[in-house]
């Protein structure tokens, strides 16, 4: 089964989210790391979830491109289910960027060939279109002059960038962040986080899982909070950071709270 | 990068040699012993120090002059331990030259005598296995009378052997690649009920054959091959000499030598490939790539790299474990080696020579090899901009 995008953004109604999750479960062996998660995610919104490590923030994540297999639930996406057997998970995929918090570029290709991989591939655009786009999203990230480095060469908050301007180049309706700064050193931090509050202006629609709780709270439209595979409170961040609701999301966010002086 | 090291090894060496010099008085007197070692021996008949004897006797007391010298400079260095730089007159400047000419000598006259004895003591022992009309007593010169006589045997034995390592490896990798290939394939949520049941199969076939495949000794399976494939041919209606036009003992050996080794390679593929983290995939697939293209373009060229020590290995065993292919008859080294031990009964010589042989084709191997994976290794791009380099520099600040 094959989508063709084209006809089906068409036909989607704005007022529909771009993302429906359903009762999705998770197990790993005996652990059940999501339980019943419901969650909408709106065309434009930036949706950043926050919790304790081992909350299921990532698997979260993960389930919605598939890089986890869901126990059961739903994961509509386009009108199809992500989560049902036999779907044509490949060309849902395309429609979905992800930037992991390892970077995972590929090493076997220099900073160009990782852009210009799956847009060659996957959407037969010519070598050299794929090369034109790729470098200007790497330019907008900067890194328009390092498109013939190897990808050893680079530091870390390089290779993040490189990371995002390799899924822009499929062109995604929706990005996914796991972590994005949290293998990257503090003083380099704000150069991802820049271009990803740049990404949140032009509209994308993103959902950023993430410790960053400056970002989560000046950024993002709705703050989704998980506490052991739940999704304990979620809201606009003014409302979260100010009048945490439930007793675990003001002991989650208490030390932030203090340090910045809020709530 | 190898031309600089080479560079850099010659450098030192020549230092050593000009100025730095510090052991002259050790390791000449370890040059001159072997030198006098040599003209203790006895000559053979093309030896050239024979007509001048008075010249290799000059040579032989310059020699132990040498040796009494270095002695009682060595004799100073002991009792002048910790200034002897200072105080030795063996360390002053004069004397420290005369030193270092002294040095050129002496390993110029061990050198002519290690000529005289060793090197012509072999090319004559070699005139005279080739002169003789029937096999010499002496173990050199019937090795060598052999290596002569049999010259054409052993260089269609080699080449064969050669043939059947080479082929058979370079089949092998690309039967392993698909083997490991099947092994690695998982049930993809995309897949058909048609896709998913070849992988199953697929796979289990692909663990089925390392099983047996490495359970079993080549010998056997190249026993089970030969006679299998020749029964089958006579099945069909065939009569014997028309099946060993088809059905070569070297068709059998290398279809031995390809499949054996296919298992054993596959293993090194899977090695390789399950060490590439697993992150690649991930990205890979997050972009929307198949599970086919993530390994075909992203998997494979890293997972090959880690595997390439493991598979050069596979092309030296390959050299080793052909000698097996001889009791189907395959006309290969040892084969060879066999039927001159049955011509002449002499199975030292014999198996001695072969041995050199294999140590000779593994050793020419594994330099190649090497050489080809250190040119694999190399960055396979430029990189063109400046801004690069200042940027890998500043981030170092």
């Amino acid at each position: 089964m094959t989508i063709n995008t084209q006809t089906i953004r068409e036909s989607d109604t704005a007022e529909n989210p771009l993302v429906r999750v359903e009762g999705l479960r998770k197990c790993f062996g005996n652990h059940e790391v999501l339980k019943n998660i419901n969650l909408t995610i709106n065309r434009g919104e930036v949706v950043t979830i926050i919790g304790a490590s081992g909350s299921g923030k990532s698997t979260l994540l993960r389930c919605i491109n598939l890089l986890e297999t869901p126990d059961s639930g739903h994961v509509w996406f386009h009108g199809s289910d992500l989560a049902a057997e036999h779907v044509d998970v490949n060309s849902l995929r395309q429609n979905i960027g992800m930037v992991f918090q390892s970077f995972n570029l590929f090493n076997n290709m220099n900073v160009l060939g990782n852009c210009t991989l799956a847009p060659v591939l996957l959407k037969k655009a010519t070598k050299a279109e794929a090369e034109e786009t790729a470098l200007k999203r790497l330019d907008e990230v900067g890194l328009k002059d390092f498109a013939g480095a190897a990808v050893s060469t680079l530091s870390g908050g390089q290779k993040q960038r490189v990371a995002i301007a390799r899924a822009l180049c499929m062109e995604p309706e929706l990005m996914l962040f796991d972590e994005p700064t949290s293998a990257l050193d503090p003083e380099i931090v704000g150069e991802v986080l820049e271009i990803m509050h740049r990404l949140a202006e032009q509209g994308m629609t993103m959902v950023v899982v993430t410790h960053e709780m400056d970002f989560a709270k000046n950024v993002s439209d709705k703050v989704v909070f998980m506490d052991e595979g739940i999704i304990a409170e979620e809201g606009h961040p003014k409302d979260m950071f100010t009048h945490p609701q439930h007793e675990r999301t003001r002991a989650f966010l208490s030390r932030y709270l203090e340090d910045t002086g809020v709530g | 990068m190898d031309d600089s090291h080479t560079q850099g090894r010659f450098r030192r060496l020549r230092q050593f040699v000009q100025t730095d010099h510090r052991y002259v008085v050790l390791a000449t007197s370890v040059i001159a012993l072997i030198g006098l070692w040599f003209s203790m021996q006895p000559r053979s008949q093309m030896s050239f120090l024979a007509p001048v004897y008075a010249l290799e006797l000059l040579m032989y007391y310059l020699l132990v002059a040498w040796l009494i010298f270095a002695a009682a400079a060595l004799m100073t260095k002991l009792a002048m331990w910790h200034n002897y730089t200072e105080r030795s007159p063996f360390a002053r400047k004069p004397l420290v030259t005369v030193e270092r000419f002294a040095s050129y000598v002496v390993a110029i006259i061990a050198a002519v005598l290690f000529i005289d004895r060793a090197v012509m003591g072999v090319a004559s022992s070699a005139a005279t296995a080739i002169g003789a009309d029937k096999i010499p007593r002496g173990g050199l010169e019937a090795a060598l009378y052999m290596l002569y006589e049999g010259r054409a045997l052993f260089r269609t034995g080699i080449l064969t052997t050669v043939e059947l390592a080479v082929f058979g490896t370079i089949i092998a990798f690309f039967l392993a690649l698909l083997m490991a290939t099947l092994h690695l394939l998982k049930i993809d949520r995309a897949d058909n009920d048609l896709v998913r049941f070849f992988k199953v199969v697929g796979s289990g076939f692909a663990k089925l054959y390392s099983t047996i495949v490495r359970g079993t000794p080549m010998m056997v399976q190249a026993l089970i091959i030969y006679n299998a494939g020749f029964a089958v041919l006579l099945g069909t209606g065939m009569s014997s000499g028309q099946i060993r036009l088809v059905w070569s003992t070297f068709i059998a050996g290398l279809v031995t030598v390809s499949l054996n080794s296919t298992a054993y390679m596959m293993e090194v593929l899977r090695g390789g490939i399950e060490s590439v983290d697993a992150g690649q995939t991930e990205a890979a697939r997050s972009l929307g790539l198949s599970q086919w293209q993530t390994l075909l373009r992203v998997v494979f060229p890293q997972g090959i790299k880690f595997a390439i020590p493991g598979l050069s290995n596979e092309l030296v065993i390959n050299i080793k474990d052909s000698s097996v292919l001889s009791v189907i008859g395959v006309v290969e080294l040892m084969y060879e080696s066999r039927a001159m031990a049955g011509i002449y009964y002499k199975n030292i010589e014999v198996y001695m020579v072969a041995a050199v042989f294999y140590l000779i084709l593994t050793a020419l191997a594994t330099y190649l090899l090497n050489r080809l994976s250190k040119h694999l290794d190399a960055p396979r791009l430029q990189q063109t901009s400046d801004s690069i380099h200042a940027a890998v520099s500043a981030d170092k600040q």
